[in-house]
Protein backbone atom coordinates (compact mmCIF):
# COMPACT_ATOMS: atom_id res chain seq x y z
CA UNK A 1 0.00 0.00 0.00
CA UNK A 2 1.35 3.55 -0.98
CA UNK A 3 0.34 5.90 2.26
CA UNK A 4 -1.12 9.30 1.63
CA UNK A 5 1.29 11.90 2.25
CA UNK A 6 3.63 10.21 -0.31
CA UNK A 7 0.43 9.66 -2.78
CA UNK A 8 -0.81 13.20 -2.51
CA UNK A 9 3.10 14.22 -3.42
CA UNK A 10 3.30 12.01 -6.68
CA UNK A 11 0.45 13.70 -7.29
CA UNK A 12 1.39 17.10 -6.87
CA UNK A 13 4.54 16.45 -9.12
CA UNK A 14 3.23 14.89 -11.92
CA UNK A 15 0.28 17.58 -11.73
CA UNK A 16 3.44 20.15 -11.94
CA UNK A 17 4.58 17.84 -14.83
CA UNK A 18 1.17 18.08 -16.50
CA UNK A 19 0.97 21.65 -16.63
CA UNK A 20 4.01 22.40 -17.90
CA UNK A 21 3.24 20.43 -20.98
CA UNK A 22 0.50 22.50 -21.16
CA UNK A 23 1.92 25.91 -21.03
CA UNK A 24 5.11 24.37 -22.75
CA UNK A 25 3.76 24.81 -26.31
CA UNK A 26 2.90 28.15 -26.51
CA UNK A 27 6.36 28.84 -24.29
CA UNK A 28 8.91 27.13 -27.14
CA UNK A 29 6.81 28.76 -29.75
CA UNK A 30 7.48 32.09 -28.44
CA UNK A 31 11.36 31.13 -29.50
CA UNK A 32 11.09 28.97 -32.07
CA UNK A 33 8.75 26.85 -34.42
CA UNK A 34 7.74 23.10 -34.20
CA UNK A 35 9.13 21.21 -36.95
CA UNK A 36 7.20 18.41 -39.00
CA UNK A 37 10.15 15.67 -37.56
CA UNK A 38 9.60 17.14 -33.79
CA UNK A 39 5.90 16.74 -34.03
CA UNK A 40 6.01 13.22 -35.26
CA UNK A 41 8.74 12.53 -32.31
CA UNK A 42 6.03 13.60 -29.55
CA UNK A 43 3.09 12.24 -31.43
CA UNK A 44 5.09 8.18 -31.72
CA UNK A 45 5.97 8.78 -28.43
CA UNK A 46 2.60 9.37 -26.38
CA UNK A 47 1.07 6.52 -28.30
CA UNK A 48 4.50 4.53 -27.98
CA UNK A 49 3.91 4.79 -23.76
CA UNK A 50 0.05 2.88 -24.10
CA UNK A 51 1.84 0.63 -26.70
CA UNK A 52 4.77 -0.18 -24.16
CA UNK A 53 2.32 -0.63 -21.17
CA UNK A 54 0.03 -2.87 -23.38
CA UNK A 55 2.73 -4.98 -24.33
CA UNK A 56 4.38 -5.58 -21.44
CA UNK A 57 1.55 -6.10 -19.08
CA UNK A 58 -0.06 -8.24 -21.66
CA UNK A 59 3.63 -10.43 -21.98
CA UNK A 60 3.49 -10.93 -17.93
CA UNK A 61 -0.15 -11.57 -17.72
CA UNK A 62 -2.59 -14.47 -17.95
CA UNK A 63 -4.69 -15.69 -20.53
CA UNK A 64 -7.88 -13.47 -19.34
CA UNK A 65 -5.79 -10.17 -20.08
CA UNK A 66 -4.69 -11.43 -23.47
CA UNK A 67 -8.31 -12.19 -24.42
CA UNK A 68 -9.01 -8.79 -22.72
CA UNK A 69 -6.89 -7.38 -25.30
CA UNK A 70 -7.64 -9.16 -27.90
CA UNK A 71 -11.28 -8.37 -27.76
CA UNK A 72 -10.64 -4.37 -27.10
CA UNK A 73 -8.45 -4.65 -30.35
CA UNK A 74 -11.32 -6.24 -32.59
CA UNK A 75 -14.02 -4.35 -31.22
CA UNK A 76 -12.25 -1.07 -31.63
CA UNK A 77 -11.16 -1.83 -35.48
CA UNK A 78 -15.02 -3.29 -36.15
CA UNK A 79 -16.82 -0.67 -33.91
CA UNK A 80 -14.31 2.74 -33.52
CA UNK A 81 -15.90 3.21 -30.21
CA UNK A 82 -13.34 2.95 -27.15
CA UNK A 83 -16.35 2.42 -24.56
CA UNK A 84 -17.68 -0.80 -26.51
CA UNK A 85 -14.13 -2.31 -25.95
CA UNK A 86 -13.75 -1.16 -22.80
CA UNK A 87 -16.89 -2.80 -21.95
CA UNK A 88 -16.60 -6.04 -23.95
CA UNK A 89 -13.26 -6.70 -23.06
CA UNK A 90 -14.21 -5.84 -19.01
CA UNK A 91 -17.04 -8.35 -19.45
CA UNK A 92 -15.20 -11.22 -21.15
CA UNK A 93 -12.36 -10.97 -18.74
CA UNK A 94 -15.07 -10.75 -15.72
CA UNK A 95 -16.63 -14.40 -17.55
CA UNK A 96 -12.99 -15.62 -17.79
CA UNK A 97 -12.37 -14.88 -14.08
CA UNK A 98 -15.78 -16.88 -13.15
CA UNK A 99 -14.76 -20.01 -15.35
CA UNK A 100 -11.66 -20.07 -12.89
CA UNK A 101 -9.08 -18.36 -15.26
CA UNK B 1 -15.59 35.27 -44.00
CA UNK B 2 -12.31 34.72 -42.01
CA UNK B 3 -10.70 37.76 -43.35
CA UNK B 4 -13.26 40.52 -41.51
CA UNK B 5 -12.71 38.39 -38.39
CA UNK B 6 -8.84 38.60 -38.79
CA UNK B 7 -9.45 42.17 -38.12
CA UNK B 8 -11.04 41.98 -34.39
CA UNK B 9 -8.13 41.90 -31.95
CA UNK B 10 -8.09 38.04 -29.83
CA UNK B 11 -9.42 38.72 -26.55
CA UNK B 12 -10.45 36.62 -23.44
CA UNK B 13 -13.48 37.55 -21.62
CA UNK B 14 -15.71 36.62 -19.04
CA UNK B 15 -18.50 35.84 -21.87
CA UNK B 16 -16.59 33.71 -23.71
CA UNK B 17 -15.66 31.34 -20.75
CA UNK B 18 -19.80 30.86 -19.85
CA UNK B 19 -20.22 30.38 -23.64
CA UNK B 20 -17.27 27.79 -24.00
CA UNK B 21 -18.51 26.07 -21.09
CA UNK B 22 -22.02 25.84 -22.60
CA UNK B 23 -20.94 24.53 -25.83
CA UNK B 24 -19.08 22.01 -25.05
CA UNK B 25 -21.24 20.42 -22.92
CA UNK B 26 -22.54 17.57 -25.44
CA UNK B 27 -19.09 16.49 -25.95
CA UNK B 28 -18.32 16.53 -22.67
CA UNK B 29 -20.75 13.72 -21.84
CA UNK B 30 -18.83 11.16 -23.59
CA UNK B 31 -15.98 12.02 -20.76
CA UNK B 32 -18.28 10.25 -18.11
CA UNK B 33 -17.96 6.36 -19.00
CA UNK B 34 -13.64 7.24 -19.41
CA UNK B 35 -14.41 8.80 -15.73
CA UNK B 36 -16.07 6.03 -14.21
CA UNK B 37 -13.03 3.50 -16.47
CA UNK B 38 -10.75 5.53 -14.19
CA UNK B 39 -11.90 5.61 -10.54
CA UNK B 40 -12.94 1.82 -10.95
CA UNK B 41 -9.25 0.89 -12.71
CA UNK B 42 -8.04 2.82 -9.80
CA UNK B 43 -9.55 0.87 -7.13
CA UNK B 44 -8.37 -2.01 -8.80
CA UNK B 45 -5.09 -1.05 -8.35
CA UNK B 46 -5.92 -0.48 -4.24
CA UNK B 47 -5.60 3.38 -4.83
CA UNK B 48 -8.65 5.27 -2.71
CA UNK B 49 -11.39 6.93 -3.76
CA UNK B 50 -9.71 10.26 -2.29
CA UNK B 51 -6.54 10.14 -4.08
CA UNK B 52 -8.30 9.14 -7.15
CA UNK B 53 -10.07 12.46 -7.59
CA UNK B 54 -7.83 14.13 -6.21
CA UNK B 55 -5.37 12.95 -9.53
CA UNK B 56 -8.47 14.10 -11.70
CA UNK B 57 -8.63 17.03 -9.74
CA UNK B 58 -4.68 17.81 -9.97
CA UNK B 59 -3.81 15.96 -13.09
CA UNK B 60 -6.54 16.03 -15.18
CA UNK B 61 -5.29 14.39 -18.22
CA UNK B 62 -6.78 10.79 -18.50
CA UNK B 63 -4.73 8.53 -20.71
CA UNK B 64 -1.41 9.65 -18.22
CA UNK B 65 -3.44 9.07 -14.72
CA UNK B 66 -4.70 5.71 -16.49
CA UNK B 67 -0.33 5.15 -17.65
CA UNK B 68 0.14 6.07 -13.88
CA UNK B 69 -1.31 3.17 -12.30
CA UNK B 70 0.59 0.49 -13.76
CA UNK B 71 3.57 2.44 -12.18
CA UNK B 72 1.52 2.44 -8.99
CA UNK B 73 3.14 0.77 -5.91
CA UNK B 74 5.03 1.22 -2.71
CA UNK B 75 7.68 2.54 -2.32
CA UNK B 76 6.41 4.76 -5.36
CA UNK B 77 8.86 5.15 -8.66
CA UNK B 78 8.76 8.96 -8.70
CA UNK B 79 11.10 9.65 -11.51
CA UNK B 80 9.25 6.58 -14.21
CA UNK B 81 6.42 8.13 -13.24
CA UNK B 82 7.01 11.85 -13.60
CA UNK B 83 8.73 10.97 -17.18
CA UNK B 84 6.09 8.26 -18.29
CA UNK B 85 3.74 11.16 -17.34
CA UNK B 86 5.71 13.85 -19.43
CA UNK B 87 5.91 11.32 -22.43
CA UNK B 88 2.32 10.73 -22.63
CA UNK B 89 1.40 14.16 -22.14
CA UNK B 90 3.89 15.84 -24.29
CA UNK B 91 1.63 16.08 -27.12
CA UNK B 92 -0.02 18.80 -24.86
CA UNK B 93 3.17 20.77 -26.15
CA UNK B 94 1.77 20.49 -29.87
CA UNK B 95 -1.73 21.55 -29.24
CA UNK B 96 -0.29 24.66 -27.33
CA UNK B 97 1.96 25.42 -30.11
CA UNK B 98 -1.16 25.11 -32.28
CA UNK B 99 -3.40 27.80 -30.19
CA UNK B 100 0.36 30.34 -29.63
CA UNK B 101 -0.30 32.49 -32.67
CA UNK B 102 -3.75 33.25 -31.28
CA UNK B 103 -2.55 33.18 -27.44
CA UNK B 104 0.47 35.13 -27.84
CA UNK B 105 -1.55 38.24 -28.47
CA UNK B 106 -3.54 38.29 -24.98
CA UNK B 107 -2.02 39.10 -21.49
CA UNK B 108 0.37 36.21 -20.20
CA UNK B 109 -2.20 35.80 -16.81
CA UNK B 110 -5.19 35.29 -19.17
CA UNK B 111 -3.06 33.27 -21.41
CA UNK B 112 -1.71 31.18 -18.81
CA UNK B 113 -5.43 30.61 -17.16
CA UNK B 114 -6.74 29.50 -20.98
CA UNK B 115 -4.11 27.22 -21.25
CA UNK B 116 -4.66 25.71 -17.44
CA UNK B 117 -7.48 23.33 -18.53
CA UNK B 118 -6.34 22.47 -21.95
CA UNK B 119 -7.15 19.15 -23.17
CA UNK B 120 -7.25 17.39 -26.30
CA UNK B 121 -11.50 17.81 -26.07
CA UNK B 122 -11.21 21.63 -25.50
CA UNK B 123 -8.73 22.26 -27.79
CA UNK B 124 -10.56 20.55 -30.53
CA UNK B 125 -13.82 22.56 -29.80
CA UNK B 126 -11.48 26.02 -29.57
CA UNK B 127 -9.96 25.13 -32.98
CA UNK B 128 -13.22 24.93 -34.83
CA UNK B 129 -14.93 27.46 -33.34
CA UNK B 130 -11.80 29.70 -34.36
CA UNK B 131 -12.70 28.65 -37.89
CA UNK B 132 -16.13 29.64 -37.66
CA UNK B 133 -14.89 33.67 -36.58
CA UNK B 134 -14.44 33.09 -32.99
CA UNK B 135 -12.10 35.55 -31.47
CA UNK B 136 -12.31 34.98 -27.65
CA UNK B 137 -9.63 32.42 -25.97
CA UNK B 138 -12.01 32.67 -22.86
CA UNK B 139 -13.97 29.87 -25.01
CA UNK B 140 -11.00 27.29 -24.30
CA UNK B 141 -11.07 28.02 -20.48
CA UNK B 142 -14.53 27.36 -20.25
CA UNK B 143 -15.19 24.39 -22.19
CA UNK B 144 -11.94 22.86 -20.01
CA UNK B 145 -13.82 23.81 -17.32
CA UNK B 146 -16.84 21.93 -18.35
CA UNK B 147 -15.02 18.95 -19.31
CA UNK B 148 -13.06 19.60 -15.61
CA UNK B 149 -15.80 19.27 -13.48
CA UNK B 150 -17.37 16.09 -15.45
CA UNK B 151 -14.22 14.66 -15.51
CA UNK B 152 -13.64 14.89 -11.72
CA UNK B 153 -17.49 13.74 -10.74
CA UNK B 154 -17.48 10.70 -13.08
CA UNK B 155 -13.85 9.85 -10.97
CA UNK B 156 -15.47 9.93 -8.01
CA UNK B 157 -18.45 7.78 -9.29
CA UNK B 158 -16.19 4.85 -10.70
CA UNK B 159 -13.98 5.23 -7.72
CA UNK B 160 -16.70 5.03 -4.41
CA UNK B 161 -18.27 2.11 -7.22
CA UNK B 162 -14.85 0.19 -7.32
CA UNK B 163 -14.10 0.61 -3.57
CA UNK B 164 -17.68 -0.68 -2.19
CA UNK B 165 -17.33 -3.74 -5.01
CA UNK B 166 -14.11 -5.85 -3.51
CA UNK B 167 -12.57 -8.04 -5.48
CA UNK B 168 -12.67 -6.22 -8.77
CA UNK B 169 -11.20 -8.65 -11.19
CA UNK B 170 -14.36 -10.57 -10.58
CA UNK B 171 -15.95 -7.79 -12.67
CA UNK B 172 -12.77 -7.82 -15.19
CA UNK B 173 -12.20 -4.73 -14.06
CA UNK B 174 -8.35 -5.04 -13.71
CA UNK B 175 -8.83 -5.31 -17.48
CA UNK B 176 -10.21 -1.84 -17.86
CA UNK B 177 -6.83 0.05 -18.05
CA UNK B 178 -5.19 -2.06 -20.90
CA UNK B 179 -8.38 -2.43 -23.02
CA UNK B 180 -8.86 1.16 -23.01
CA UNK B 181 -5.21 1.88 -24.47
CA UNK B 182 -5.75 -0.98 -26.82
CA UNK B 183 -8.62 0.88 -28.25
CA UNK B 184 -6.55 4.57 -28.10
CA UNK B 185 -3.55 2.59 -29.69
CA UNK B 186 -5.88 0.90 -32.47
CA UNK B 187 -7.72 4.02 -32.91
CA UNK B 188 -4.63 6.20 -33.13
CA UNK B 189 -3.56 3.83 -35.79
CA UNK B 190 -3.18 5.18 -39.24
CA UNK B 191 -1.58 2.95 -41.82
CA UNK B 192 1.54 0.33 -42.69
CA UNK B 193 3.85 3.45 -41.96
CA UNK B 194 3.16 3.07 -37.92
CA UNK B 195 3.63 -0.96 -37.65
CA UNK B 196 7.64 -0.17 -37.18
CA UNK B 197 7.11 2.32 -34.47
CA UNK B 198 4.79 0.47 -32.90
CA UNK B 199 6.64 -2.98 -32.94
CA UNK B 200 9.71 -1.46 -32.39
CA UNK B 201 7.93 0.22 -29.01
CA UNK B 202 6.50 -3.04 -27.81
CA UNK B 203 9.65 -5.46 -28.29
CA UNK B 204 11.94 -2.63 -26.73
CA UNK B 205 9.15 -2.23 -23.61
CA UNK B 206 9.05 -6.09 -23.37
CA UNK B 207 12.69 -6.60 -23.36
CA UNK B 208 13.11 -3.87 -20.95
CA UNK B 209 10.86 -5.76 -18.65
CA UNK B 210 13.88 -8.54 -18.17
CA UNK B 211 16.79 -6.16 -17.98
CA UNK B 212 15.87 -2.23 -16.59
CA UNK B 213 14.92 -1.14 -13.29
CA UNK B 214 11.05 -1.67 -12.97
CA UNK B 215 9.43 1.18 -14.65
CA UNK B 216 11.62 1.71 -16.98
CA UNK B 217 10.99 -0.10 -19.88
CA UNK B 218 8.27 2.47 -20.90
CA UNK B 219 10.18 4.72 -20.97
CA UNK B 220 12.51 3.49 -23.21
CA UNK B 221 9.45 1.40 -25.34
CA UNK B 222 8.40 5.29 -25.21
CA UNK B 223 11.39 6.56 -26.49
CA UNK B 224 12.44 4.05 -29.44
CA UNK B 225 8.83 4.47 -30.56
CA UNK B 226 9.69 8.36 -30.87
CA UNK B 227 12.61 8.21 -32.47
CA UNK B 228 11.52 5.26 -35.03
CA UNK B 229 8.56 7.03 -35.99
CA UNK B 230 10.11 10.28 -36.83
Amino acid sequence: MVDAVAAISAVVLLAVVTMATRVGGVWIMSYVKITPRVEAFLNYMSVSVLISIVAATTWAAGPRIWLGVGTAALVMVATRSAVGAMLAATALAALARNFGF
Amino acid sequence: MPSSNQLERPRFTASGVRRGSVEIAPIAAFVIPFGIAFGVAASARGISPGISVFMSVAIYAGTSQFAALDLWYAPLPLATLALTVLAVNARHILLGAALAPWLLQIPILRRLAALLLLSDANFAHTMSARDRGETDAGILFGSGLTMWIIWIASTAVGALAGSLLGDLSRFGFDAVMVAYFTAVIVGWWKGRSDLFPFITAAAVAVAGTYFLPPGWHIIAGALAGGMVGV
